[in-house]
């Protein structure tokens, strides 16, 4: 190894112990000491490099870290916070839909349903008939009266027409019930005047802050159960 | 669960104090080499321990930590100058620490050695840093700094040699004159 290649050496690092710089080291005591030279130097930058950290700087770094992480988790439950009342909100907002939102966007798909829901409790052959004077007393719910009696009434009874309350009277007809339904107006329903399915056909009158359905089998005369009850129903203001 | 959660919270809050216990004098003196002033030193080291909280799990060799620590200051060091790059300033003597107020002997061969520390191109001190300071080898700086050892070697031999001729042209009563 010549001199130069040994002074590089050692000025890259004064501790090497590589076999070549050691058997030149062992060869020529001047080299040995200029490493031990450049291996002093050193000790003397190292002590000049260790400058003076700032007092209690490790315990601001640890506070830091824990303010800062403190910070973070209660941003965290916050979001958490903001999640879990979303959730509620919506939940919310569905169980109100669901139970107060009617499946029935029309005011016959609703009557049919009913009908056909309370079919088993009413005959023709019922023999209790409901009094004009009870009727009329049921009527004051909705500022109306029947005049004189349409039929033989068989029930009259207020019931909830898709949450509204309703009267829902049972007439005997010719072969089957004839069902009318006292509903006050609203918008959630679209009115529908004729409606039908395979069984019963349905007709509504739309008065001022009422509408009166007729629903029956398709052997009665809607048209004349209608103009009787036209003929036959005034409403108080 | 959330026990576990807290649980391993606290381990890593353990890790984390030990981390900073056993290695910011290490790193806050290398950041004071990089950049020869001590308020940024200190705001390099609280940037790059906090950093080194939000990925403390991916440190699964405790060993590496220091050089692990020490590539966080390095990129956090040059976002600085992307940042400020225009507020730079060069070294100026005014920087240099100065711990003259116990003026015993070896705190003037100190300051002595610190100024011309300070002179060396910092691509010629950082590495003498990493070698005297931080005990690694040619090839661990070449990783860290991002070389190839050659010029790791090349760098720390004109380091020595620039500051052992600064030495032998100081008259050897240094000090005395001072002030």
């Amino acid at each position: 190894m010549d001199d130069l290649q040994y002074r590089r050496s050692i000025y890259a690092d004064p501790t090497c112990q590589d076999e070549d710089i050691l058997a030149a080291q062992q060869a020529d005591p001047a080299k040995k000491e200029f490493a031990q030279d450049l291996i002093q130097l050193d000790e003397r930058l190292k002590r000049a490099m260790q400058v003076p950290v700032p007092d209690g700087l490790c315990e601001k770094l640890i506070l830091r870290q824990t303010l800062a992480s403190h910070q973070q988790k209660k941003r965290k439950s916050r979001v958490h916070l903001a999640l879990a009342a979303s959730v509620a909100i919506i939940a919310g907002l569905a169980v109100n839909y669901l139970q107060f939102s009617s499946s029935f966007t029309n005011l016959g798909d609703y009557a049919l349903a009913h009908v056909y829901h309370e079919q088993d409790d009413f005959s023709n052959d019922d023999k209790n008939l409901v009094s004009l004077t009870s009727l009329n007393q049921k009527m004051i719910a909705f500022n109306g009266s029947f005049e004189q009696s349409l039929g033989q009434l068989i029930s009259a009874d207020y019931c909830r027409f898709d949450g509204m309350k309703s009267l829902h009277l049972v007439f005997k007809g010719i072969t089957d019930t004839v069902t009318v339904f006292v509903v006050p107006k609203n918008e959630q329903l679209a009115f529908s005047q004729y409606f039908s399915d395979s069984k019963l056909q349905g007709e509504s009158i739309g008065f001022k802050n009422t509408n009166v359905i007729v629903i029956a089998d398709k052997n009665e005369s809607l048209s004349q159960w209608q103009r009787a009850i036209s003929d036959n129903i005034t409403w108080s203001i | 669960m959330p026990s576990q959660v807290s649980n391993n919270m606290a381990t890593k809050q353990v890790r984390y104090e030990a981390l900073v216990r056993a290695l910011h004098t290490d790193l806050y003196r290398y950041a004071y080499w990089l950049t020869h002033d001590k308020q940024i030193s200190e705001d390099l080291v609280q940037e790059t321990f906090l950093r080194a909280w939000r990925a403390l799990d991916s440190l699964k060799d405790e060993k590496a930590a220091k050089s692990w620590l020490i590539t966080i200051l390095r990129r956090e060091n040059a976002r600085r100058f992307e940042r400020k790059r225009f507020e730079m300033s060069e070294y100026e003597e005014a920087n240099v620490m100065d711990t003259q107020s116990t003026s015993t002997e070896q705190e003037i061969e100190n300051h002595w050695l610190r100024e011309k520390m300070a002179q060396l191109p910092p691509e010629y001190s950082e590495p003498l840093v990493l070698q005297i300071l931080g005990g690694y080898s040619g090839e661990d700086i070449a990783t860290m700094l991002n070389l190839n050892k050659n010029t790791v070697m090349t760098r720390l031999f004109r380091a020595r040699n620039q500051l052992k001729e600064a030495l032998e042209k100081e008259p050897v009563t240094r000090g005395q004159y001072n002030g």
